[in-house]
């Protein structure tokens, strides 16, 4: 009798073990974008999680007019990321050299810009977006089933993260990448141009948000209001990680995925509380973040 | 006016820092006390930003001790360094760019008298606006009273710099490259104002042009690699082989080391 | 430099004139708290509805309070509305749960978001530069869900109701709130007794010593500063008065919706601030004004009218980051020097 009740726990705690890396998977996508135009530009993009809740949508729309969610999953962030191109261009290349504050505040007013677009264009309701056929079901991983979908998730984040591993570590560009974040006059000696590695790194931030958005939308509601509740989140785990750590935001975003799912199986009421109450306990431990510079400053 | 202390003023005992796996500092022992003014001298990457930091309490040292009057500073904030007595200035020229010269020293003023009153006005604090005058006075600054730091020319903003030091009326003032990009006029009227200085308080400074230091200082102490390599009367110095032979070796001479 | 503004220099040398411009307005600081009094006490003349100007006089209070930190002491705080929100629910919870009186309600709700600010500040102050935006919000978004969960207290998402205000005794007098001239008199005394106690925290040494540290952090420590204490305090009294504009909403609507502990309520302490000008006294009202009837006239014709507050607020960030007050004062004291 008691077996039979350890094993089921055993086997629950599993299962929310798991969601808890699937919905660390998202975090991850958010927290990277995030880290990466902050190691590079030296800004805080505050429009981060309304580029998350614009590439959900441009996931609705492309899935609309081709019926695939492959199509979606690809050029949803494509298209989002050429946004973010312009974006970068246009608004927040003529506050170089202002107070680091500008460009944070900016972003910050271009969040009510994307959400007001978004529900002019697709309506002020959330949309269904239903999980692709291919990808419903479950499957048995031998210690319980779970659901394929999740599965999926945390299999596309793992590519990209190869993906910008061997970009960064194995490639021309990712070396510039890497000494420009350490470094940013090290690029100029070296004669690299400076603003289109910005622009490009920019770009590439926001399609991984809006990866990560494509991504979440079969598992939260697709709304214009999701950007704002998934940047405090998107914080959090930044704050935890480190700001500009790569590896930090990959760590962090897998741990406040398990501490929020495993709070849920505990105290489902304090699952929203959870992650932001591990952030403040990192703080007073580790100022920096798990893996941050100590005395990073802007 | 309090003569120069014949008792040390700072003793500083196998002083180290290091930042990680690199050393920046070692094994730095000296006392400081009997001379007026003592200069701080070596190749870049010698060392000398990180024995002024750790001087002025900005770091904490990761070996060593560091007394101050008698009192142990190893692990005083940096904040009751100047309460104390010991002041710095920047070798970049770090002062409050958008308040006026006077409010500048004001409020450096105050640092030490009140912080925390939020009260009373602040320019009726107990004379210090009137103190202010007089230090602006006393650099020079006293035409440039009420223009905001950051619209002052170079060297008076290095005036202005070394104003805010002075401004807590500290026993050992610590100068950082005191006459950094100024002219030849610039850098003669800011060592009238160091000698002047120097009857009065013990000054360390980490200075580059060779000429200046030999003829102002009293004492003169050599880093390298992290390391004390000589210290001793300008004399002792110009005629010290390892120090001939480390400055040789960077740029053939004495002149901008 | 103690104009009724903070007055923004940073030209080149040689391109500032006003040698003794600062001492003539210096006398101006003293007469800053009644001067924006007096401008207040015409806003009913001026608006279309006494509930706009009320609002005007609670945002524009709680805007200056996000001033003292962001305008004065240089630290970007993107989680105010955690102490707006804090002062509202514990001032309606003081009402309707236990029957407090209410000016002694508004004083717990106001200690309440102080104590809340202490215990924030105390996480975040060690946060530096751009850290402590992303901190301020990430606690303020604890606090928010915190108060959706308690919803016994708070009545989770439908916000608190129930507590309606309708008289408050003073003595032998009584006040009827519901009478609109005396609900504005009423909001405008706090107001103004929160305006010339923020005058004078800025004329002191305490405000000489927040301005050195917003000047120059790390001189400021070397000065003998204790840059993480002041901090602290200014983040707590920042708390403070933002909690007071809280406590007085809770009183104007008789309702705390959920949404004052939310993410937009902190953007708009941000927004009106920059908007009107961070680090002027009276900016903070102008752009609290700004806003609310933009806000008014906007949502008339469409329902998106934060469409336009975005942009209007990018626009500003990109071409007049001084904010209309700022670059009002700056544009007035460059035409005293030149003549």
């Amino acid at each position: 009798m008691t077996s039979a009740f350890a094993a089921l726990d055993l086997e629950l705690i599993a299962m929310q073990l798991f969601s808890g890396v699937a919905l660390g998977a998202v975090f991850v996508m958010l927290a990277l974008g995030l880290s990466i135009i902050f190691g590079m530009l030296g800004i805080v993009n505050f429009a981060h999680g309304n580029f998350f809740m614009v590439g959900a949508y441009a996931g609705v729309f492309v899935m609309e007019r081709t019926g695939s969610f492959w199509a979606a999953l690809l050029v949803g962030p494509l298209m989002v990321g050429a946004l973010g191109l312009l974006v970068e261009r246009f608004l927040i290349r003529p506050l170089a050299g202002r107070s680091p504050d500008d460009p944070l505040l900016l972003t910050f007013g271009l969040g009510y810009v994307l959400v007001e677009g978004v529900r002019i264009l697709f309506g002020s309701d959330g949309l269904p977006f239903a999980t692709p056929e291919e990808l419903s079901g479950v499957a048995d991983l031998g210690i319980g089933y779970f659901p394929i979908y999740r599965l999926f998730v945390v299999g596309v984040v793992a590519l990209v993260l190869v993906v910008l591993w061997y970009g960064l570590e194995r490639t021309r560009l990712g070396l510039i990448v890497r000494a420009g974040a350490r470094d940013p006059e090290i690029l100029r000696v070296l004669g690299i141009d400076i603003q289109r590695l910005w622009l490009w790194v920019f770009g590439l931030g926001i399609a991984l948000a809006a990866l990560g958005g494509v991504l979440a939308a079969p598992m939260r509601s697709v709304n214009p209001e999701m950007g704002n509740v998934v940047l405090g989140e998107a914080f959090a785990v930044t704050v935890i990680g480190g700001m500009g750590s790569l590896m930090g935001s990959v760590v962090a975003g897998l741990l406040v995925g398990i501490v929020v799912s495993m709070t849920a199986l505990v105290a489902p009421e304090m699952a929203s509380i959870a992650m932001f109450a591990f952030m403040a306990l990192v703080l007073l431990i580790r100022p920096q973040g798990l893996f941050g510079k100590p005395g990073l400053g802007v | 006016m309090n003569p120069v202390p014949q008792a040390p003023i700072l003793e500083v005992e196998a002083l180290g820092r290091r930042f990680g796996a690199f050393t920046a500092l070692e094994d730095v022992s000296a006392v400081f006390g009997k001379e007026r003014i003592t200069a701080i001298i070596g190749p870049n990457g010698a060392g000398k930003s990180t024995l002024f930091n750790l001087l002025s309490g900005a770091l904490a040292p990761t070996a060593g001790r560091l007394r101050f009057g008698g009192r142990d500073m190893t692990r005083v904030p940096q904040a009751r360094f100047a309460h104390l007595g010991i002041a710095r200035s920047y070798q970049i020229t770090n002062v409050f760019p958008r308040l006026t010269a006077h409010e500048n020293l004001r409020t450096a003023m105050q640092a030490r008298a009140s912080r925390y009153d939020f009260w009373s006005r602040r320019d009726a604090l107990s004379g210090l606006a009137e103190r202010a005058d007089a230090l602006l006075a006393d650099i020079g600054l006293a035409g440039r009273r009420d223009r905001p730091a950051a619209s002052l020319a170079h060297g008076e903003q290095r005036a202005l710099e070394i104003g805010i030091a002075l401004a807590s009326d500290p026993k050992l003032l610590l100068l950082d490259e005191p006459t950094a990009g100024m002219g030849p006029e610039e850098t003669k009227e800011m060592v009238a104002l160091l000698r002047r200085l120097g009857e009065t308080r013990t000054i360390l400074l980490v200075e580059h042009k060779m000429k200046m230091i030999l003829g102002l200082s009293e004492r003169i102490l050599v880093l390298h690699h992290g390391r004390l390599i000589a210290d001793g009367s300008p004399a002792e110095i110009q005629a010290d082989r390892e120090v001939r032979r480390v400055y040789l070796g960077q740029s053939g001479g004495y002149g901008h080391a | 430099m103690q104009t009724l503004d903070q007055t923004v220099v940073d030209a080149p040398p040689g391109a500032v004139k006003p040698q003794r411009a600062p001492r003539v307005t210096a006398g101006f600081s003293r007469w800053r708290a009644p001067l924006s009094i007096l401008a207040l006490l015409t806003l009913p003349f001026l608006l279309p509805s006494q509930a706009l100007a009320v609002n005007v006089l609670i945002y524009g209070l709680y805007a200056v309070g996000y001033n003292l930190l962001y305008g004065y002491t240089g630290l970007l705080s993107f989680g105010h509305a955690a102490f707006f929100g804090t002062g509202a629910y514990v001032t309606g919870i003081a009402i309707g749960a236990y029957g407090l009186h209410p000016l002694l309600a508004m004083g717990l709700g106001t200690v309440a978001a102080s104590a809340l600010a202490l215990t924030v500040g105390a996480v975040s102050i060690r946060s530096r530069g751009i850290y402590f935006a992303m901190v301020t919000l990430a606690l303020a978004q604890l606090v928010y869900y915190a108060a959706l969960q308690a919803s016994s207290w708070t009545g989770g998402e439908n916000g608190l109701r129930g507590f309606t205000v309708s008289r408050i005794g003073l003595g032998p007098v009584s006040l009827d709130i519901l009478d609109p001239q005396v609900k504005y008199l009423f909001v405008l005394a706090f107001v103004g007794a929160a305006l010339a106690l923020i005058s004078r925290i800025l004329a002191s040494p305490f405000g000489a010593a927040i301005e050195a540290i917003r000047e120059n952090e790390t001189r400021a420590r070397a000065c003998g500063f204790d840059v993480e204490r002041s901090k602290l305090l200014a983040f707590v009294l920042s708390g403070l008065f933002c909690g007071l504009s809280g406590a007085l909403s809770a009183i104007h609507l008789s309702i705390v919706p959920l949404d004052s502990l939310a993410y937009h309520t902190s953007g708009m302490a941000v927004v009106m601030t920059l908007v009107g000008g961070a680090g002027t006294f009276f900016g903070p009202f102008v752009g609290a004004l700004v806003v609310l009837v933009l806000e008014d006239v906007f949502s008339l014709w469409t329902p998106h009218w934060q469409l336009a507050l975005g942009t209007v607020f990018i626009l500003f960030v990109l071409f007049l980051p001084r904010g209309l007050w700022g670059s009002a004062l700056e544009r007035l004291s460059f035409r005293r020097g030149q003549s």
